[in-house]
């Protein structure tokens, strides 16, 4: 799809990467092999099975090649009910040092942004980058490579193996000036034993793209505990993750998303030691004609390894849900247990969930379920409710509400549970039909 | 004759019903007043089911013909959750599991909007739970079934309390207990019916539909009603169910519509 559109893209890649490269950072191997191979394939449409079902047109045709100016200054009011002993903010990609706080953080947690370090210590990004972001041909991975310049950097050294701590990422993508996308790039690295919880939190505004890609590498017998909310009102956001699991580590994730226009969420995560575990949850809202596409590959590289994986949306109206799960069991990983679930309810006729779970098992002593269930709301428990004096469109959120609660029962505190199922429900329109 | 009727709580009249274009109750007439216990007995298929639904308002019954009066009001008019709001309460022969939804949150939130509807003032959990724990007595179940999913994993007995004790809190004015007694043994059965009859009171009435006059034992009807075909064919007091107890059904001249057909 190497269309005229994607030369405004190519144009505003070849001049960011051309600027960024002056600074010698030793990245400019790494931005040119990536604008090179997004010259080469831009943005992918329908042909590839990868992308198949997500919309890619508009964002390729729009005016959001543009770079979002980093210097605004869109207020960043904190109403997520979590307590957090660090705080980042990354307004347009650029880290805030004014808007973060990083008083109570442990001294065994460092965290700075990607542009300070790379001016400081750029052979250990250099490095850090190679081991955890594979140049490969991915359009949002190459645009975030070819202009690579800020993000967060986050390292949980040895020294607090006793603690947990919560820090809150909040990306804030400022559109009301004039479309433009931000491209973010962040790292974790947990050292054996350490334990961190990240709560991280999307908002835009106007029309943009909002371009974010983790990679996280946990040590031995290390665990992160991450939320992700992508808020209400977000144009369209690419968040991709890379995780690299040692031996007996832990990566539980929950992403959150509700009335935005178009979100991908990409996670890849390869077990390279023994008796990992990783828990993929979802839960997720689409109307008017949002789209929420949620695309996972779990690789099970080594022995012993479990994996739970529960995706579910609720689609009103012209919403529409893609799920692709791909569960790759490697040879000789033996006695993996892995559990996929993919449930969507349908409140309209219009709405459509695309649900494609792959499996490819290479060992023989595994056990391995998948299902997906596609389903409007149950009469039977509608009818239930009704004639206990509920009315229809409470006993329509309380039916929503138990199906997202199975998937967030496991989050705290409660403040924050409620705020995210009360943010779930005001996405969701009454009758959930298309308006005639 | 006038005078009379108005005293009467339910007053259905020459009710049609049919499912999926298959007429199921035909002409069907039944006069209820408050404080009286009324049993619907029949063979299977012959419409008991279908009228303790369409009184509590499943709307994919379709009512043809007659009409339904109901404490003054027209009761076909009313949705579901109206009908609940009004004092009308249906015990379900296969009660629904709604993983996700507490038990105490579900019967928190009906007893709440049945209050909302009657401009009354909501319950806090913590009064709510207060008032739950002698209805919970009421019924034999444990206090911890509340903190379940409604019905979620409840056994046959558990489902059939779990029924009696919505009732107790949602205090109808009229109760339809639809088939009750289904899959309960016979110690489950006794406390489901002391229960019902703990819930006997002048100013409610209650429909018990059975098949068998098992639940008549425990539960006394004062009107004892056979259905067949669509039709109550027989009327009479209690003795009644014994007669059907002794003869069956054939006995009476009633066949079983599912046999035959």
């Amino acid at each position: 799809m190497a269309t005229e559109a994607i030369d405004f893209w190519t144009d505003t890649v070849r001049a960011t990467a051309q600027r960024l490269n002056e600074a010698e950072d030793g990245l400019r191997e790494r931005r040119e092999g990536a604008l090179q191979r997004f010259q080469a394939n831009g943005f992918p449409g329908r042909k590839d099975e990868e992308w198949r079902y997500t919309p890619l047109k508009k964002l390729a045709n729009g005016p959001c090649h543009q770079l979002l100016p980093g210097s605004t200054r869109i207020p960043v009011q904190a109403d997520l009910p979590i307590e957090a002993v660090a705080r980042v903010v990354l307004v347009n990609g650029e880290f805030q040092e004014q808007l973060s706080d990083f008083s109570s953080l442990p001294a065994g947690i460092k965290v700075a942004s990607l542009a300070s370090l790379r001016k400081q210590d750029s052979g250990a990004i250099v490095d850090f980058l190679s081991s955890s972001f594979p140049q490969q041909n991915h359009p949002f991975e190459s645009l975030s490579d070819a202009m690579l310049d800020d993000g967060i950097w986050i390292d949980v050294t040895p020294e607090c193996r006793d603690e947990v701590a919560t820090i809150h990422i909040l990306h804030a993508f400022d559109g009301s000036r004039g479309a433009g996308s931000a491209h973010v790039t962040g790292t974790i690295r947990c050292a054996p034993g350490t334990r961190l919880r990240v709560i991280e939190e999307v908002r835009s505004e106007g029309e943009v793209l909002g371009n974010i890609r983790w990679g996280v590498a946990l040590g031995e017998d290390a665990t992160i505990d991450r939320v992700r909310v992508i808020r209400p009102g977000c144009d369209t956001i690419f968040h991709g993750t890379r995780v690299v699991q040692q031996a007996g580590s832990r990566f539980h994730d929950l992403m959150v998303c509700s009335g935005s226009n178009l979100v991908r969420n990409e996670i890849l995560t390869i077990h390279s030691g023994p008796r990992c575990h990783v828990e993929l949850l979802g839960i997720y809202t689409a109307r008017g004609i949002e789209v929420v596409d949620n695309h996972t590959t779990i690789e099970h590289a080594a022995e012993d390894c479990t994996s739970r994986e529960i995706y579910r949306g609720v689609l009103s109206q012209k919403g529409r849900g893609i799920f692709t799960g791909m569960i790759h069991v490697h040879p000789d990983a033996q006695r993996i247990d892995a559990k996929q679930s993919n449930d969507t309810i349908l409140l309209s006729r219009d709405a459509e969930m695309n649900s494609r779970p792959r499996l490819e098992i290479y060992a023989d002593d595994v056990k391995c379920t998948h299902g997906a269930t596609v389903g409007e709301l149950d009469e039977e428990a509608l009818f239930y409710l009704r004639s206990r004096g509920i009315q229809l469109d409470e006993a329509r959120r309380m039916l929503v509400r138990a199906f997202a609660s199975e998937v967030i029962s496991g989050l705290d505190p409660e403040e924050l549970r409620e705020f995210i199922v009360a943010e779930l429900e005001q996405s969701i329109p009454e009758g959930g039909e298309c308006a005639p | 004759m006038n005078h009379k009727k108005e005293q009467l709580l339910l007053d259905v009249q020459d009710l049609h019903v049919s499912v999926d274009g298959t007429e199921i109750l035909r002409g069907l007439n039944l006069q209820v007043k408050a404080g009286e216990i009324h049993a619907i007995m029949g063979p299977n298929g012959s419409g008991k089911s279908t009228l303790a639904n369409v009184l509590a308002g499943r709307e994919e019954y379709q009512v043809d013909r007659g009409t339904v009066r109901y404490n003054g009001l027209d009761l076909l008019e009313l949705s579901a959750d109206e009908r609940a709001c009004e004092g009308i309460f249906m015990a379900f022969q296969y009660p629904v599991s709604i993983p996700g939804i507490s038990t105490a949150y579900f019967l928190r939130s009906a007893l709440n909007s049945i209050r909302r509807y009657r401009d009354e003032s909501e319950v806090d959990p913590i009064d709510f739970l207060e008032m739950i724990r002698s209805k919970i007595e009421l019924v034999g179940i444990d206090e911890k079934l509340l903190q379940r999913a409604v019905n979620d994993g409840f056994s046959g007995g558990e489902k059939k309390r779990n029924e009696i004790l919505q009732m107790a809190v949602l205090d109808p004015k009229l109760a339809i207990l639809d088939e009750t007694d289904s899959g309960l043994d016979i110690d489950a059965l006794r406390i489901v019916a002391e229960g019902v009859n703990s819930l006997h009171a002048d100013d409610r009435a209650i429909i018990v539909v059975t098949h068998y006059q098992r639940l008549l034992d425990h539960i006394v009807p004062d009107h004892v009603h056979v259905l067949s075909e669509g039709k109550i064919v027989r009327s009479g007091d209690k003795t009644l169910a014994q007669e059907l107890e002794r003869v069956g059904y054939t006995g009476l001249g009633v066949d079983d519509a599912r046999a035959r057909t």
